[in-house]
Formats: C-alpha cells, sequence, structure tokens
C-alpha cells in the first residue's frame, strides 16, 4: 500500500508547545512516526558557563512554567548535598508543601487541556478555574503565579506562617469537595470514556522496556515514585502510589485525577507534622564554591526528574544536565502512536503530558 | 432528549446558567495583589553607597551601577523580580514594591531610541568637605 507522511506539529491544536512528528501512514493506520525535538531549545544547561552557581538556580527555574518550583528545588537541593549544607527543618517541609502545591496545580492544568483536546470546552474552563485558584495560592505565598523564586541553595526564602497555613489548606480542602465533581465527569461521562477507553494502550511489559516514568508508568500498573524513596520529608507522610492497571488513554487521565486527591492529602499531612512557630531558620547560606558532582531524583508531576551537577571549586558550575520526565516518556509515545489510528494520535500524545519546554531546555 | 443522569457534566452546566461569572471584567474590575507578590524594584538614590553589590549579583544583569559618576540604573524589562539585590543591600537602598510590574510598550521608547523600561539616577556629588570628613 501507497504510504503518507504526515508532519504532526509543530504547530496543532492540541499541542500547546511545538514538538514535531512525521506520522508515515497505511490508510488511516500509523505506521511509523519519527520525532523532531529543538524548536524551544534555548541553551539553559549551557548557561552554567558563564552564570554564577548561585544565579543559576533562577535560571533553572525557567525550564518550565508549570514545574518550575521542583526544577528550582532540583537545582539548589543537588548544591546542598554537594556542598553538605544543613537545611533547617522547616524550609524541608515548606519545601514539600510547595511541591505538592504545584503537582496539584499541574495536574489540573493538564486535565483542562486534555478536556479541551477531546472537545470538552466546558470541562476545560472548570479544570483551569480551580487552577487560577491554586496560582493565587502561589502568588499570596512565594509572590509569584509562575516564577517563585523562593529556592536558596541552603533553604526558601519565605515562610508561611501557620494561620496562613491553615487557611490554606482550608481552601485546598474546600477545592478537593469541589473538584470531586469534575473528577466524577471524567470517570464516568459516556463521551470521554468512549473516546479514551481502549487508545494507546501501554502495557506493563512495554512500560518497563521503554522506561516509562511518572503517571504513564503508574497507569500501566507500575508502582513507581520517586518520592517512595523518603527524601525531601517524604518518609514523614504515609502515602501510596496511585496505580492504574489498564495502560489506555482514560487510565492515564485517572491516575492524574486521583493523584490530585493524594497531593491534598499529602499538604494535609505535612501541615500537620511540620514544627510550628514563628521566626524558625529557613536558611543556612553555604560557604565557598562547589566541588563534586551528584544525582539527585525527584518526581514531578510529569514523573522522574533527574539533576546531574558537576562543580570544579569555581564559582560556575562545570556542567549541569536535568533528564526531565517528558524526555523519558517519548519513546512511550512513540511506540503508542505506531500502530493507532490516525484520529487517536492527539489523545495518545496529550496523555503523556508533553512538556517541550523541559525536554528541550 | 439524553439522560441528564448519564451526562455528568450537566447539573454543572445548568448551575453555571445560574451563577456569577469566575472571571473579571478586567479592566474596571481590579484585583488587588496579595501582600508579598513580587511587583517592580523601587530604588532609593538617598542612602545608596554604590556598593555595587546589587549589580554584581543581579542574575539577569538588570542593574548597572557605576561608582565613579554616581550613577545607578535598573532595566526594569530585564528585571526578572527575583529579589536578590533587595536582599543582599546593606543599606536597604531597595526595595520590592508590591503593586503590578508596569507595562512598558514600544510606544515609550524615547527619541534616543532609549529601552522603556530603563531608569536612571545620578546623585551629585557631594560637596568637597564631605569628602574630606569621609576620607
Amino acid at each position: 500500500m501507497k504510504r503518507t507522511t504526515i508532519p504532526f506539529g509543530p504547530q496543532h491544536p492540541v499541542l500547546p508547545e511545538p514538538i514535531v512528528l512525521d506520522l508515515i501512514l497505511e490508510d488511516e493506520k500509523v505506521i511509523d512516526a519519527i520525532p523532531t525535538i529543538g524548536y524551544i531549545h534555548r541553551g539553559l544547561e549551557m548557561m552554567v558557563e558563564r552564570v554564577e552557581y548561585t544565579e543559576m538556580g533562577f535560571v533553572v527555574e525557567r525550564i518550565c512554567g508549570i514545574c518550575s518550583f521542583m526544577h528550582g528545588m532540583g537545582y539548589c537541593v543537588s548544591l546542598e548535598s554537594i556542598m553538605n549544607v544543613e537545611v533547617p527543618e522547616r524550609a524541608r517541609w515548606l519545601r514539600l508543601i510547595w511541591a505538592e502545591i504545584s503537582r496539584v496545580q499541574s495536574h489540573l492544568l493538564w486535565l483542562g487541556l486534555g478536556a479541551d483536546a477531546f472537545g470538552f470546552e466546558n470541562l476545560f474552563m472548570h479544570c483551569w478555574r480551580m487552577r487560577e485558584e491554586i496560582l493565587d495560592i502561589f502568588e499570596q505565598t512565594t509572590g509569584g503565579r509562575i516564577i517563585h523564586s523562593v529556592n536558596r541553595i541552603g533553604g526558601v526564602k519565605r515562610d508561611i506562617s501557620d494561620t496562613e497555613l491553615a487557611a490554606i489548606l482550608a481552601r485546598l480542602q474546600q477545592l478537593g469537595a469541589e473538584f470531586k465533581e469534575t473528577a466524577r465527569v471524567f470517570g464516568t461521562d459516556p463521551s470521554i470514556r468512549h473516546r479514551l477507553s481502549g487508545v494507546g494502550v501501554l502495557s506493563m511489559e512495554d512500560a518497563r522496556a521503554v522506561d516509562a516514568v511518572g503517571p504513564m508508568a503508574r497507569a500501566s500498573g507500575i508502582a513507581m515514585d520517586t518520592r517512595l524513596s523518603g527524601t525531601f520529608m517524604y518518609d514523614h507522610i504515609d502515602f501510596q502510589p496511585i496505580v492504574e492497571t489498564a495502560g489506555d488513554c482514560l487510565a492515564r487521565v485517572l491516575v492524574r485525577l486521583r493523584e490530585v486527591d493524594q497531593s491534598i492529602d499529602i499538604i494535609r499531612q505535612a501541615i500537620d507534622r511540620m514544627p510550628k512557630g514563628e521566626g524558625m531558620p529557613l536558611e543556612n547560606k553555604p560557604r565557598g564554591n562547589p566541588t563534586g558532582e551528584v544525582f539527585t531524583r525527584l518526581e514531578q508531576p510529569r514523573g522522574e526528574v533527574l539533576y546531574y551537577v558537576k562543580a570544579n571549586g569555581t564559582k560556575n558550575l562545570e556542567r549541569f544536565r536535568a533528564r526531565t520526565p517528558t524526555f523519558a516518556n517519548i519513546p512511550a509515545m512513540i511506540k503508542l502512536v505506531k500502530g493507532s489510528d490516525l484520529a487517536d494520535v492527539p489523545q495518545i500524545i496529550l496523555t503523556i503530558d508533553p512538556c517541550i519546554s523541559c525536554t528541550e531546555r | 432528549m439524553a439522560n441528564p443522569f448519564r451526562l455528568p457534566m450537566v447539573p454543572r452546566a445548568l448551575r453555571n446558567l445560574a451563577s456569577k461569572p469566575a472571571t473579571r471584567l478586567y479592566p474596571t474590575e481590579i484585583r488587588p495583589r496579595f501582600a508579598g507578590a513580587r511587583g517592580e524594584i523601587e530604588f532609593d538614590l538617598e542612602t545608596c553607597n554604590f556598593c555595587m553589590l546589587c549589580a554584581r549579583r543581579c542574575p539577569a544583569a538588570a542593574i548597572t551601577v557605576a561608582r565613579d559618576d554616581r550613577y545607578w540604573s535598573i532595566d526594569q524589562l530585564v528585571c526578572i523580580a527575583c529579589g536578590v539585590c533587595v536582599d543582599v543591600c546593606a543599606k536597604k537602598s531597595l526595595t520590592m514594591s508590591e503593586g503590578s510590574r508596569h507595562i512598558h510598550t514600544k510606544a515609550e521608547i524615547g527619541p534616543d531610541g532609549r529601552r522603556p523600561g530603563l531608569e536612571e539616577w545620578t546623585k551629585p556629588a557631594p560637596p568637597p568637605a564631605e569628602i574630606n570628613t569621609a576620607g
């Protein structure tokens, strides 16, 4: 049969960011997909050569506008472990809280984009309305809605008072109750089920073979979550990774839906267990320049992110590298796209929650 | 007509018809900024001693200081409002405003081609007597 090549992207209604897939089709079936990335490569990793390590945190934060807090946190944690800086306990708890709030924010954003992609405009608006409230919490606590700039090497810059924390928790729990209605729509609406169920099935074996990470792996039945390693105060939190076994697009939606509730519960536990009081130390400033190398792993909303930092005792790092979750999920995405219908490709691409800015840095 | 119980968004959609809009009529109704929100850097010329620490530590290189000319400038379009300069300033000459950041437009480019966000200060030289006591 004659083959047709259709370029998917860089501009496509479902893609918030540019990526190209050259889809090779036989009739309506995709038999091969060749990804091309590099449209928004900004050379941020290269900037370590001319930006001092103290300033680089602000650059790393700008890798992505959705997981900006966790990027900043990953960079600071990497340098803290190289420089043996002990981070005050309250600062570590605050980081966990902000990280989980940004997970809620990211999932709400993605659920909205997902709803938009399968044509459910009303649901999209509701998800983004709720996300707006999370952004308000960020603006209130960090001073910025998207770029937070609260992470410093050795701690955090701002404190959240205990009364403010209680208010935030109340607001989040109210939002969680409101979200239940939206989650029920995602889970039970027949049009959504019809569109997503059985589309883009990634089996557990395939997920392991292509090294899927984050919700992508958890939707295929792999209980993989970097938070289970117990770093960054997660050892004080009771939680189990959320796993679905179907491995299709609907399972990936359901994992993210349930993770929103889980994150709100983690925030509740964190606020319960963190040390209370005003004026507690938040930052231990590092001295001198870093020497050594380190790998740091974090669970971002999209999956595991890996930072590699190599320092040589000067003000500039020798190497900084971020292996972002979308980069790790692209092989899984290609695997799913092959053999699917052309009409299902947008759904499959969207359900990996692609963050191209992260991927290309 | 489709069964509304099988369309779980229908109750919400019906409630939306009766409820107020979730958005604001922006230009007429402006939400006040939260306390502690990061706005623009404000500079106090009186207290500055031109130590240049802010310019050296600014990640975006938005601040230019010339100690000899007693000149201090910030390019608000380059500034990323991270607050590092406010933290390092020993004289507390720099503060972070809580208002929204000013939107600079191309129309503001001056006849000399100056960037619209550039704000400059030059402190007049102190009288000679003050230099003697300081030295």
